[in-house]
């Protein structure tokens, strides 16, 4: 049975079995995967995978089942659970699934890699980092290529099909220094071909120059409240945060967000332009669907500082009478500010380059704190030493009230479109 | 998992390591009273990786048959023949430990339905709302986990594990000053549910005191940022033994440019300080995640990484092993059967002193007493951190205000230099994952420390 198949017949099974509402998603995903270990290519990895998720509703009561397999029998048999799974649980008038919409077919990347060409880019990315940046250490990198063929149908006659391949790689490093080695970093980045060298990719040039400085790191001096020039791969981690505890399902439901009555009013700083763009071309990976069965659209959240949408799903928007999201969220893209980098960080009087987040989770009223990783010192608008052992404190909704700037250039990380952000505010102690 | 693994051993042409594996769990959760998720996971298959002149082939299939098999086998030993080809390295064999065979006996006896347990967390919810009304939102969530793996291995290592986890986490939430304070607490750990929950009213203890700690959490105050004297309640322990040193003395992360390679048998800590990465049994119990062989076949045995304040040794897989020249220690664990073995930890902790914990906060004249860990991090360079949800000040020997959700960081064997009580009371953290490039339950456990660390705060 092919996978529209299937899916097609497990759901007519869900419905045939006395499910009054219905929702099968099957995804088959191929994906082969390279990876370096401590300098060296050491695996390759080829994964072949199947995920069947059956949802039933009746009377109100909601289950659920995620199988990994794909042939009849299993999903004869899997009917039957999830209604029994049903069953058992309580009532909750929020269940439901999602409302017809015309049947779709979403195409986008490769059928297949190259694995000839992911291993001659590899090896380039390695011998170009040993020549311009002697002192990085590869402490592991994968580079993947998966290819994923997603089928969802609910029993409201939604019926989408999405094929969807790329590539995405992703870093881990240090630097030497001495006998050991610095703090490692991170990042990566997603793309549909293979067309440009991996070293030209993200931000990746960027922080192994940074890396390969050799400076020896050194707290921040002293305890003060500074500025922080945050870099666009800590900027996403920030913006999950700050989406996370204001305007998604957890603290909508829950009543407990800031943010839940200020929809079209100022939340952030008006410098802030911040839309979640799953379909926009610029975006390489993103997504067709959301989790919950709608075609996803584009969206902006943030337009200049106003709040222009919540990230709630089908399930929040009947809990709480707020609209639903028209997407799952992330595929950031913040509109590019003014000035460029430069001028930028000569306004900085006292604070740091944060180039990585290491902390607790945000409380629920966006308090955070953590250490200030791979980091920065800077005064007077130099970037002065780099920093160990220095910790950083504020509150995330404080932080992008206070942004004073938006650089011009972004990073392209393929599922992320994203600038340098300098905000106020922060406590810093080293 | 009804495959016999030992009739594929023919397919095998170089080294090789065959994995049939099926992971299991049932996710049950009311929030604010409303009952949102009923799902059970299951994940199964087959992974096979083959070892050749230094590089490794790994391929994986959902289908744990015959024709699964023999595609895995096949697709790994291709992609190790291909990389090899390319690569032309040479390498010696594997270290050949003793053939390992291990067979934990299967679950007899169904666990409760979904119905049951639905009632049952339906009751719990209905508890907490109906005692503490003044709470803005609750979530009462039951995550039961079961993991079945076969191993064959062309060494001839084979066997059948299983591994089981019941967990409940609660969660509260009130309103303070129009702002959410919250906190939440797992209970439960290894082996099975009705095991751990008995009765709804078992937990009820347990609530009211976390209830307690959300009252006084809702008037903390910001730590004072800066290196302080804290106490680190056993959970924390747990953690810093797990990010702090267990990390670092990973021996892929050795190899890496660790700050511990260049310490072996060095002082890294203060003589009080010993710690250990226990394979299935330890202090005469068994261990909150076990593991008798680990998904190379080897033996696991327990890792003794610091004692009496001295660096001794490093975790190991068998290609860690063979390059630094010592037995394998069994840490290469692999969490679904789409995964890579990796080195991992096992059941890390510190172990126990002969302080009293009430005599520690006792003697602290300024500090903090750090009770419940959440989320951590760690370094090469030994730095760690993890947030911290539930904490007192201390003055003058006792506990004073709460403080806010903070995190704690530092050098780790700069940290442990500075230990200076150990206390005989010692506490598993069961509900632990690790994530490194795979999630894995691990086990994370340790004592209360008296030591400095840098906290987070205002």
């Amino acid at each position: 049975m092919s996978t529209k198949e299937l899916n097609t017949y497990a759901l007519h099974a869900l419905t045939q079995s006395g499910a009054e509402k219905a929702e099968a998603i099957l995804t088959r995903t191929e994906k082969t995967e390279m990876n370096l270990e401590n300098g060296a290519l050491k695996l390759i990895r080829t994964t072949v995978d199947h995920h069947l998720r059956l949802t039933a509703l009746q009377n109100q009561r909601r289950g659920s089942l995620l199988l990994n397999k794909s042939d009849r029998s299993v999903v004869d048999a899997a009917v039957q659970e999830v209604l029994a799974i049903a069953a058992a649980a309580a009532p909750d008038p929020a269940h439901d699934i999602a409302e017809y919409q015309p049947a779709k077919t979403f195409n986008k990347g490769g059928t297949a890699p190259d694995l000839d060409l992911m291993y001659q880019r590899f090896k380039t990315f390695t011998s170009e980092v040993a020549a311009e940046f002697p002192r990085i250490v590869l402490l592991n990198a994968h580079l993947d290529f998966t290819r994923q063929t997603t089928c969802f149908q609910n029993s409201n006659g939604v019926d989408f099909t999405v094929n969807q391949g790329g590539y995405r790689f992703a870093v881990t490093f240090s630097a030497q220094e001495g006998p050991g080695s610095s703090s490692f970093n991170h990042t990566g980045f997603f793309t549909l071909d293979l067309d440009e060298e991996l070293l030209n990719g993200g931000s990746l040039r960027i922080l192994l120059d940074q890396a390969n400085r050799g400076q020896t790191p050194r707290k921040s001096p002293g305890k003060f409240t500074g500025e922080v020039l945050i870099t666009p791969d800590c900027l996403e981690d920030f913006l999950h945060f700050l989406l996370e505890i204001t305007i998604s399902d957890g603290p909508l439901i829950a009543g407990t967000s800031p943010f839940r009555h200020s929809l079209n009013q100022l939340v952030v700083s008006p410098r802030l332009t911040l839309a979640c763009c799953p379909v926009a071309p610029e975006i390489s990976s993103g997504y067709f669907i959301t989790s919950d069965g709608y075609e996803a659209q584009n969206a902006t959240i943030f337009a200049n500082g106003v709040l222009k949408s919540f990230l709630l799903s089908q399930y929040g928007a009947r809990r709480t009478g707020l609209p639903r999201g028209a997407n799952d969220g992330g595929a950031f893209v913040v509109t590019p500010g003014d000035h460029p980098l430069t001028v930028i960080m000569k306004k900085v009087k006292k604070g740091l380059l944060l180039n990585r987040f290491s902390g607790g989770a945000p409380s629920p009223n966006g308090d955070f704190s953590g250490v200030a990783k791979n980091s920065f010192y800077i005064e007077d608008g130099k970037i002065q030493y780099p920093l160990s052992e220095t910790m950083i404190a504020g509150n995330l909704i404080s932080l992008f009230q206070s942004i004073a700037a938006v650089s011009r250039e972004r990073i392209d990380f393929g599922s992320a479109l994203l600038p340098w952000i300098h905000a106020h505010g922060v406590t810093i102690s080293g | 998992m009804n495959i016999d693994l030992s009739s594929f051993k023919s397919l095998f042409t170089d080294y090789t390591e065959l994995r049939c594996q099926e992971n299991n769990s049932l996710v049950i959760s009311f929030f604010k009273g409303n009952n949102t998720t009923n799902t059970r996971l299951s994940t199964s298959g087959v992974s096979a990786r083959v070892y050749k002149d230094g590089v490794w082939g790994f391929a994986s299939s959902p289908e744990a048959n015959a024709d699964g098999v023999k595609f895995v086998v096949t697709a790994a030993t291709d992609n190790a023949a291909f990389l090899a080809a390319k690569e032309r390295q040479s390498a010696p064999p594997l270290p050949r430990g003793a053939v390992v065979v291990h067979h934990d006996p299967p679950l007899t006896t169904p666990p409760p339905s979904p119905e049951q347990l639905v009632a049952f967390l339906q009751e719990i919810d209905r508890y907490i709302a109906g005692k503490y009304p003044n709470l803005a939102s609750r979530t009462v969530t039951l995550n039961r986990t079961e993991l079945k793996k076969a191993l064959l291995t062309s060494d001839g290592a084979s066997a059948f594990s299983l591994h089981t986890r019941s967990l409940i986490q609660i969660g509260l939430t009130v309103e303070h000053d129009g702002a959410p304070v919250s906190l939440q607490e797992v209970f439960g750990g290894r082996g099975r549910f009705e095991t751990h929950f008995p009765t709804p009213d078992t937990l009820y203890p347990q609530i009211d005191q976390l209830y307690e700690h959300l009252m006084r959490k809702r008037e903390g105050v910001y730590p004072t940022a800066g290196l302080k004297t804290c106490i680190l309640a056993p959970e924390l322990t747990g953690i810093l033994a797990h990010e702090a040193i267990g990390h670092t003395c990973e021996a892929d992360l050795v190899l890496g440019g660790s700050v511990a390679g260049t310490k072996l048998d060095q002082p890294v800590a203060s003589p009080l300080v010993s710690l250990v990465d226990f394979a299935h049994t330890a202090l005469g119990e068994a261990c909150p995640v076990p593991i008798y062989i680990d998904d190379e076949g080897t033996s696991a045995t327990d890792a003794l990484l610091i004692d009496h304040g001295i660096l001794k040794g490093f975790l190991h897989n068998k290609e860690t092993a063979r390059h630094f020249q010592v037995p394998p220690t069994g840490n290469a664990r692999a969490f679904r059967y789409s995964d890579e073995p990796l080195i991992r930890m096992r059941n890390t902790a510190i172990l126990p002193g002969k302080a009293s914990l009430d005599q520690m906060i006792a003697s602290l004249d300024d500090g903090y007493y750090l009770m419940r860990p959440s989320n951590g991090q760690a370094d090469a360079t030994s730095e760690f951190m993890f947030g911290v949800t539930l904490g007192y000040e201390v003055k003058n020997g006792r506990l004073g205000r709460a403080i806010k959700d903070t995190t704690i960081s530092g050098l780790a064997f700069q940290v442990l230099q500075t230990v200076n009580e150990v206390s005989r009371e010692f506490k598993w953290l069961s509900g632990g994952m690790c994530g490194k490039k795979q999630l894995i339950p691990v086990g994370l456990g340790g004592p209360a420390l008296k030591c400095q660390v840098m906290i987070g705060g205002r």
